[in-house]
């Protein structure tokens, strides 16, 4: 039975049903909109590379890049791409990977059920032959080569490299021009049948829509076609320790000017739930606080001129690891490296954090999250994300109502030990030694 | 879409009553003629209005306040569209109705009255130590765009083909300029754009439309000006195209970089706009495109190949990120594309996805306020009175005949590569 959720203080309705075969279905109407934002995401990204396949005993390892790779692979099937068909009913379609997700997803204003079946049928009926894997890989590997040109994105995954002994997160996730050459239709076949099986999975559709109709048109839809019973997917991960695996690295490419990134990762990542939703939640304030731009921080490293325009800082986390990164452009890295251990360093010694900057942080926090509402793909993707976590997005503001000083310490202290930090740089080549 | 009101000779609110979004949202724009000085002064003092301001004296007591106000963006831009520079300041406030205090609304447009009008100026002067650091910013900026190979490249194709042109000046500014300036010279810039430019200001939330043009008259006390066509200053050369350039450039990078750069007589205010855009999409706008299908899909070169309409410039670009070595095999399939067209080569479903898909653009950036005063701001200048509606029935009129005869006005002048230091040497 469809369950219909209301949020009063949000005045958005959210309607769930879990289907007979599995899969997750929400729809969440929004008024005024003339847009729907369909997502069709699976739990399995870059990371689950390690595994027993759907029917087997023995754990595998596939190659790196294969989640990416399958991405790639559903948009061709036997008569031509599935680009095509979409762009026939006016709907702009994409996917993504990430390191624990792979989501197909198209926007579309008119002919909202003929768009809806394409995104359902073409992502339940794989169809990989050698000949189009092959052809994929040129492609591919034109996409890595973008990104090894892309000086953040370099930036962003060395520091993932240097925090990481083990853990697949640090294998880049469309994986690297060798890596891919190894992939067959077989694994991708492989890959398929373990992960995409629709209790795996969640259909999110946000938007000009009805929620009654679009139900019975997806019930519908997966009605008429058959699958396996759902199966617990066994994945396996090496075990990682609290240390990061290179302290401080080093790469020089061709840009203008010096960039610093500094990585701390997050212990106590073996969770989800509520707990998880606290633990992100007040990371994220603690480093508003710290390293916003009303932060003493922020004021003092801008007037020094050792962070620009281009600084930023982020908090990661998923079920089995996490990382906070901070970083800039700029000419005086071993500086900014220095302020931003010595700004962390006095908030373990100090602890400076009143309820004043807790306040005023969750005011900044409930607002924003206010303002992300107004955008059908932040619901849809971070929805998701949320329900894959066994976090529900709709808490965020309850949670931050009830945060205290006592979180924020404990989720600083997951990241806070100087033996979980490095430093990853990147240096004009001109001036490289 | 907008109601219009006529605040004063010169300065337009538009406003838009909508429960469609939790915020509201707003957008003041200052426009003049395009100008590379002026560029330079305007993208520092853009930084500066963002930065503090007679009430909030730093930028630490600016942000808390707007953190405290649940979150309230506030910052500033400085961007060019055709001949016309625009310096705009936005903010976007929750709506009261979803907070647990009210006047967060009555605040924001407190603090947007004092960012315009009360900056943080003593005797005639803006802070030498703010004018100093932003100054600095905006330099990195600038610089900082040698990073991004693709950017980089299409910058350098447009400054080769369109030299001391609207076409290829920079938002803000060069680095030198925006060195050479004073504080002195910041303030005269900042008179001279608050008592000369054209403003358009917009709002867009669910609020009383009557009770907020009033709230809005009476804290943004613009005066009134003359506002005049504008012509950019930057000289505009017509070139004769007569050989395609061929320019190769090295830097230490693995991609190869292709932008191809062609002319077109047809422009934003030209009869043709609909057709050309039409034409643009079946060459390379879309996954469907000829490029993509072509150049990606079939031959399977290149991750990107895709073309762009720059219509207030009349021109059309290319972009692909290819292997080096394969340059000229990538330049004659794009080359065939353009060659299909230009043959009647157009299938009927190739007109009808592209008409979808463009219509689903238009329509989906109503979806957000920003979309709204973003498109609004542009197609005003054609007609007022347009929709959606309207411009999607423009492109359904479109035939393949005019797609055909539109090709024909596309001419290539240059290709760009910009590439690694080892390939093609």
């Amino acid at each position: 039975m469809m369950k219909n959720i209301h949020f009063d203080n949000l005045q958005e309705t959210l309607y769930n049903e879990k289907l007979d075969n599995g899969l997750d279905v929400y729809i969440l109407p929004k008024r005024g909109f003339s847009k729907t934002f369909v997502t069709f995401t699976t739990k399995y990204g870059s990371i689950d590379r390690t595994f027993i396949p759907r029917g087997k005993t023995e754990e595998v390892k596939v190659p790196d890049g294969i989640a990416h790779f399958l991405e790639h692979k559903m948009f061709e099937k036997e008569d031509g791409d599935v680009f095509q068909k979409f762009s026939v009913h006016g709907a702009s379609a994409n996917a993504f990977t990430s390191f624990t997700r792979t989501a197909y997803l198209f926007s579309a204003t008119d002919k909202l059920y003929e768009n809806t079946e394409i995104l359902l049928d073409f992502v339940q009926e794989p169809y990989f032959t050698e000949k189009t894997v092959d052809k994929e890989k040129g492609i591919i590997a034109q996409e890595i080569t973008m990104y090894d040109d892309q000086p953040d994105w370099r930036l962003y995954f060395g520091t993932i490299e240097n925090l990481f002994h083990e853990h697949p997160v640090k294998i880049d996730i469309a994986g690297t021009v060798a890596s891919i050459q190894d992939i067959t239709a077989d694994y991708l076949y492989e890959c398929y049948e373990t992960f995409y099986h629709p209790s795996n999975m969640v259909l999110f559709v946000v938007g000009a829509v009805d929620p009654e109709e679009m139900m019975a048109f997806i019930k519908k839809n997966q009605g008429a076609k058959t699958f396996e019973d759902p199966a617990e997917i066994i994945r396996s991960f090496p075990t990682e320790t609290d240390t990061v695996a290179i302290a401080e690295r080093k790469l020089a490419m061709d840009v203008s000017k010096p960039k610093l990134n500094m990585g701390m990762k997050c212990t106590n990542t073996d969770i989800d739930g509520e707990e998880m939703l606290i633990q992100e939640l007040s990371a994220g304030l603690v480093l508003d606080i710290l390293f916003g731009r009303s932060s003493n921080f922020y004021t003092e490293t801008y007037n020094e001129g050792l962070i620009d325009e281009s600084f930023s800082y982020d908090f990661t986390m998923e079920n089995g690891f996490g990382f906070a990164m901070i970083g800039s452009d700029t000419d005086q890295p071993e500086q900014l490296e220095k302020a931003i251990r010595t700004t962390v360093k006095n908030t373990v010694e100090t602890w400076p954090i009143t309820d004043l900057e807790l306040n005023r942080m969750r005011k900044k926090k409930i607002g924003q999250f206010m303002r992300s509402l107004n955008s059908p793909e932040f619901i849809a993707n971070q929805f998701t994300r949320y329900t894959f976590n066994n976090m529900n997005l709709f808490d965020v503001v309850p949670t931050l109502e009830k945060l205290t000083l006592e979180n924020l310490k404990d989720a600083f202290q997951t990241f806070s030990d100087e033996s979980g930090h490095t430093v990853y740089s990147i240096v004009p080549a001109d001036k490289a030694e | 879409m907008f109601k219009k009101v006529e605040l004063q000779e010169g300065v337009t609110l538009y406003i838009r009553k909508s429960e469609q979004f939790k915020t509201v949202n707003f957008s003041v724009k200052w426009k003049t003629a395009l100008d590379e000085k002026k560029s330079a002064l305007r993208a520092v003092l853009a930084n500066v209005l963002e930065e503090s301001n007679g009430r909030y004296r730093s930028q630490t007591e600016f942000r808390n306040a707007l953190d405290e106000l649940y979150g309230t963006v506030l910052y500033t831009d400085a961007g060019k569209r055709g001949e016309t520079h625009i310096v705009s300041l936005s903010a976007e406030c929750v709506n009261d109705e979803y907070l647990s205090e009210g006047g967060v609304l009555e605040e924001v447009l407190s603090l947007i009255k004092t960012v315009i009008f009360d900056p943080n100026v003593v005797d005639g002067r803006f802070d030498e130590t703010v004018v100093n650091r932003e100054k600095r910013s905006v330099k990195e900026r600038i610089r900082s765009l040698y990073d991004d190979k693709t950017r980089f490249a299409q910058m350098r194709m447009l400054e080769l083909i369109r030299p001391d042109s609207a076409a290829s000046a920079p938002s803000y500014g060069t680095e030198e300029d925006v060195d050479a300036l004073t504080s002195a010279d910041l303030f005269a810039a900042y008179e001279s754009m608050l008592n000369e430019d054209e403003i358009d200001i917009y709002i867009v939330g669910d609020i009383d439309e009557d009770d907020m043009t009033e709230k809005i008259r009476s804290l943004l006390t613009f005066s009134s000006r003359k506002v005049q066509a504008r012509q950019s200053t930057t000289q505009h050369t017509v070139t004769q195209v007569t050989d395609v350039r061929h320019v190769r450039e090295k830097q230490d990078m693995k991609q190869g970089k292709l932008h191809l750069g062609f002319s077109t007589p047809v422009t934003f205010r030209h009869p043709d706009y609909a057709k050309m855009q039409i034409t643009n999409g079946v060459f390379g706008g879309f996954a469907h495109s000829k490029l993509f299908v072509n150049v990606r899909e079939k031959e399977s070169m290149a991750y990107y190949a895709s073309s762009s309409y720059s219509s207030h410039y009349g021109l059309l670009y290319v972009m692909a990120g290819i292997d080096a070595e394969l340059e000229e095999k990538a330049v004659n399939l794009i080359n065939a594309q353009l060659t299909a067209l230009q043959q009647g080569e157009i299938t009927d479903l190739e007109m009808e996805q592209t008409k979808a898909l463009l219509a689903n653009g238009i329509k989906s950036a109503f979806d957000s306020a920003r979309g709204q005063i973003e498109v609004f701001d542009q197609y005003k200048e054609l007609d007022e009175n347009f929709t959606a509606d309207t411009i999607i029935a423009g492109w359904e009129t479109v035939t393949k005949d005019d797609v055909k005869n539109m090709a024909a006005e596309i001419k290539l002048e240059i290709v760009y590569l910009l590439s690694g230091k080892e390939a093609n040497e």
